[in-house]
């Protein structure tokens, strides 16, 4: 078990023995998690940090996972989907580079926790989940917290296209293409992230960029990895 | 129990058959939930029940033999309902385990040991009966073996049968109804009422679980699992088949797309995809009798298309007919098609006829149920003008999962075969998804190359080209090099599509990484050292990408032990697992089952305080056997994966043949006297006839790969039962020279032989995956050459103590 791990957990332990001493006490844990899974990777994106240190990740985990909420991993959260490990988000989010006026969409609500981190930064964000049960809960917590989240459930192949164009894209779903509406989706010097690969096996993350309405793909550095080198 | 011997014969003999079919049917069950990985934990979970089952007749002896009578049929009706209700009961929800939660963050690792126990649990009484029937009757074990041995035999083919006529959920119980009928065999005055209300409790519950099985409570990654979330998903077909448990579902939300290019800027389809065990086995996409434009043109496999029309194709394991479909929209002629798995041939003729647009019924097209090495040494030379491979791999990479697959169409020998069997201008084609870091893809050069060079090709580099997109990677190895013309196309395709050219005859590094931009030069770097045929390729990557050979098939595993600390200078040792699952379950499962077979077998043993002599070559003896005999049979059901066509073809041809020929060998031992020169001499026929399968059976397997298949079973027979036939005769003779020398000993050298042969399962894959196929047999050469001179070494240990 890595330094990281062992801190995280007794802070998870602890978490709910302080629960009737402090207004939120899982804040201190994700400073933690900021600290010492994002910001020691390189992750250097301010609103990305300030939002990640925000969010309480715990909410947006099944109740059995949530001792898990603020470790280094992915998690299931039901369905055969996960919540991406703390850093993939931040990557992910980092990425794109978000700016306060930008409108994002995410393809593959899942938990909520994406679109919640997107909310803390951006003016919109639209999330598109296909899975009902998956999109209600989301929707239920996210309503909770933000009134700039637009949850839908449908198939994501087709987009939003009443809501677009976007600054950027996130496909959380992907499952062997780049859905061509989502293409036509996206704004002129716009970016598109993927994960691609099982969120438990060797991730990378690849950028679609439009430039002059040519598509550019960039493969970044295999996620899996970056988290997991040696430290 | 019963005094008729042909009674206790019979019944050891369908007690024996349930074990085995037990065995085989939970590994498909598994591999259905679950992944095929745990076939192997499954056979080491029976082989530690034999060895539990060794210690406790050991610890409990005298008494075990004095209930004999009576225990012996309970045992065996005991098992069989066990067998009926133990699958069942791992469906409930503190069972449940999931491979990928366990590698990450350990959940489940308490499920995975309590499925190990309730497995554990019929495997170990089934066990217990044998063990018991042994050891009363150990002055005729040799007949006793024969039975035990010829109904395992047996076993495997009974569990061939049900596979192809029954639904998975319904196997365990049918095959738990034959050790009832096994113990009910065995009751006599005494003891038939007892066995009789044991009997009809067991078959109530059977019959109970047959007409209500219940589902199967997949893990919620497997590919049918994920469909079945989609909305306006429905599973429409199920069939049972001995290929897999196959299922159509129509998922009109899961769409087929593979990589398509950003140029593309239509729909995709979804609709009828077809399912083997739970995992994705292909889409069954509407063959456009119209000639519009098919979807692949927008992928990277459209590539040897656009080098001019192909009209005799080679479509190798052609899938659910997308490819076949793809040559038919570029006007192929004749199309010979590949497809291995009967039951979706079936499908595609009749069930999905109309979904697939008829696609196997064009006038074009011939399809051939048969191994690809199969045909391949049938076909003609210079046959063909295009010769497609399915696409490799999957989205993202394939997690290892195929690892530990023998995959012999994708060895250097078979890329030779398709060299020879293309016309001069022919090519051949095969497409992967793209890994990172890159292995696959890497693998597949290094192969084409390497055949190229032994089917006399002087500079592959003139012969390869390749174009890579956002997500798949397409290599052609043309018979003849490529001209400027052609080149010219190839570029152009590139472009139109957005796609990147990865290896063309003169390429600038430029071209390479224009679209779909790789920051990590990795692949650029070993492709060109492959190319420039640089010794140092493989040797100085942190991955093993040599070409797979014949002798170690395994296209899919990148991992070598000796590669493993230099792996873990890179990433942390604890994500390893993340790179290549297959090899890292394997190794998992050879740790676990030893530190059980060490906790259940020789731990109780070690601690019974009995007064023995000998201890060490009954040891050395018993231990030798139990490795050599599974190294032997491992290695002939994957050298016989490629001779017989089939995977399990070869499991059942194999596992009966051996067992069939090891009782027939303990039956002849009757015939001798169990001193220690006899069973030298028979070690040493052993030695010599696996030195001949080490020398001989590979170049005999390839030279007759094309002989029909009634030749090939004879071959396999002969092959198969001549070893076996002498192996058998090991163990009972060990055993009575062993009941004359020290009776103690004998279910202590039962629960050695037992735990052995635990090990030896995952030792000799791991063995064949690191050195080869040789390697291991080369090892039982020298394991038996241990226990030929056992009882002699151990002999004359206690003489110089004397």
């Amino acid at each position: 078990m890595s330094s990281n791990l062992i801190v995280v957990f007794i802070a998870s332990t602890l978490m709910f023995a302080v629960a009737g001493y402090s207004s939120d006490p899982t804040e201190n844990i994700r400073s933690i998690m900021v600290d010492n899974q994002i910001v020691r990777r390189g992750i250097t994106h301010q609103a990305t940090l300030r939002a990640m240190r925000t969010v309480p990740r715990h909410l947006y985990v099944p109740h059995e996972q949530r001792r898990f909420a603020y470790f280094d991993r992915p998690l299931p959260i039901g369905f055969g989907q996960t919540i991406s490990q703390p850093f993939m988000v931040a990557f992910m989010t980092e990425v794109i580079d978000p700016k306060p006026h930008y409108r994002v969409l995410e393809i593959g609500t899942g938990s909520g926790y994406q679109a919640a981190i997107l909310a803390e930064i951006v003016e919109k964000v639209y999330t598109i989940e296909i899975i009902p049960a998956l999109a209600n809960r989301a929707k239920e917590v996210l309503s909770r917290f933000y009134d700039n989240v637009s949850v839908k459930i449908a198939d994501g192949f087709y987009g939003w296209e009443q809501a677009g164009p976007f600054d950027a894209i996130i496909v959380t779903a992907a499952a062997g293409t780049i859905p061509p509406p989502l293409v036509d989706q996206l704004r002129e010097g716009g970016k598109m992230v993927i994960p691609v690969g099982s969120p438990y096996m060797v991730q990378q993350l690849m950028l679609v960029e439009k430039r002059g309405g040519r598509m550019v793909t960039r493969n970044l550095m295999p996620v899996r990895f970056v988290p997991f080198t040696r430290n | 129990m019963t005094d008729s011997r042909g009674r206790q014969f019979l019944s050891l003999g369908l007690h024996s058959a349930a074990i085995i079919a037990f065995q085989i049917a939970l590994m498909q069950l598994i591999s259905n939930v679950q992944w095929h990985h745990f076939a192997y934990m499954v056979i080491s979970i029976a082989m530690l029940g034999f060895g539990a089952a060794g210690t406790a007749l050991s610890l409990g002896r005298k008494r075990l033999a004095n209930a004999a009578n009576w225990l012996v049929p309970l045992l065996m009706i005991f098992s069989g309902g066990l067998m009926a209700i133990v699958f069942p009961i791992s469906r409930a929800g503190i069972m449940h385990f999931d491979v990928f939660l366990l590698f990450s963050g350990g959940q489940g690792f308490a499920a995975l040991i309590l499925n190990y126990l309730i497995f554990f649990v019929p495997f170990f009484f089934g066990a217990l009966a044998i063990g018991i029937i042994f050891m009363v009757k150990s002055k005729e074990i040799g007949t006793y073996y024969f039975a035990n041995l010829a109904g395992s035999g047996a076993g495997g083919i009974i569990v061939l049968v049900f596979m192809a006529k029954f639904l998975p959920l319904h196997l365990p119980a049918l095959i738990g109804a034959l050790p009832v009928v096994a113990g009910l065999l065995l009751s006599n005055k005494q003891t038939w009422k007892q066995n009789l209300v044991a009997g009809l409790v067991s078959i109530l519950l059977i019959v109970l679980l047959v007409a209500r099985p219940g589902q199967m409570i997949l893990s919620e990654y497997k590919d049918i699992a994920l469909a079945r979330q989609l909305p306006e998903t429905e599973t429409q077909i199920q069939k049972p088949s001995a290929y897999g448990f196959t299922e159509v579902v129509y998922a009109p939300l899961f769409r087929f797309a593979p990589a398509l290019s950003l140029t593309f800027h239509g729909d995709t389809p979804g609709g009828h995809v077809i399912f083997v065990n739970g995992n994705y086995f292909g889409h069954v996409l509407q063959h456009n009798k119209t000639g519009d434009s098919h979807l692949l043109n927008y992928t990277t496999m459209n590539l040897p298309f656009v080098l001019g029309s192909k009209k005799r194709i080679l479509n190798i394991n052609a899938g659910t007919g997308t490819s076949i479909s793809h040559a038919l929209s570029h006007n192929a002629a004749h199309i010979d098609a590949i497809i291995e798995n009967r039951s979706v041939i079936s499908l595609l003729k009749n069930e999905l006829r109309y979904a697939s647009g008829e696609v196997l019924l064009h006038p074009a097209v011939q399809v051939h149920h048969q191994q690809t090495r199969n045909f391949l040494a049938n076909a003609q030379s210079a046959t063909y003008d295009l010769i497609i491979l399915p696409l490799m791999s999957e989205f993202g990479g394939g997690a290892g999962l195929n690892a530990l697959r023998e995959d012999y169409d994708l060895t250097v020998e078979a890329f030779r075969e398709m060299i020879r069997t293309l016309k001069p201008q022919g090519m051949i084609s095969i497409s992967t998804w793209i890994d990172h870091p890159p292995r696959y893809s890497l693998r597949i050069l290094a192969t084409l190359a390497q055949a190229a060079v032994e089917s006399g090709i002087l500079h592959p580099q003139d012969h390869i080209a390749a174009v890579r997109s956002w997500g798949t990677i397409t290599f052609l190895l043309k018979k003849s090099p490529f001209t400027p013309e052609e080149l010219q196309h190839i570029r152009k395709f590139s472009l139109e599509m957005q796609f990147d050219p990865l290896v063309l005859p003169g390429i600038r590094q430029e071209e390479r990484n224009y679209f779909n931009q790789l920051n990590d030069t990795t692949l650029f770097n070993k492709v060109e050292a492959i190319l420039s045929s640089h010794c140092e390729y493989n040797s100085t990557y942190l991955f093993d990408i040599s070409p797979p050979t014949d002798n170690m098939p395994f296209f899919s595993n990148f991992i070598k032990i000796s590669r493993l600390a230099h792996l873990s200078e890179h990433y942390a040792t604890g994500q390893l697992p993340f790179l290549e699952l297959g090899f890292f379950t394997l190794l998992a499962t050879l740790f676990k089952s030893t530190i059980l077979a060490i906790m259940l077998i020789i731990i109780p043993l070690t601690a019974l305080k009995r007064k023995t002599q000998g201890k060490i070559g009954t040891l050395l003896y018993f231990g030798s056997l139990g490795l050599g005999y599974m190294f032997v049979e491992i290695i002939l059901i994957q050298k016989f994966v490629l001779y017989l066509g089939q995977p399990i073809y070869a499991v059942v041809a194999v596992v009966s043949t051996m067992m069939i020929s090891s009782g027939l060998g303990s039956l002849y031992s009757q015939r001798f006297q169990p001193i220690p020169a006899t069973i030298a001499k028979a070690g040493f026929a052993i030695m010599l006839l696996l030195t001949i399968m080490l020398l001989f059976l590979t170049p005999m397997l390839q030279q007759t790969l094309a002989v029909n298949m009634y030749f090939k079973i004879a071959i396999s027979f002969v092959a198969i039962g001549l070893p076996a036939f002498v192996m058998g005769m090991m163990f009972p003779l060990g055993i009575r020279l062993l009941s004359m020398q020290n009776p103690a000993q004998v279910p202590w050298a039962w629960g050695i032989n037992a735990c052995f042969s635990v090990v030896s399962t995952s030792a000799a894959t791991l063995i064949s995956i690191e050195a080869g196929f040789q390697t291991v047999i080369l090892i039982a050469i020298i394991v038996y050459f241990a226990a030929s001179t056992a009882f002699i070494i151990s002999g004359s240990i206690r003489k110089w103590f004397h």
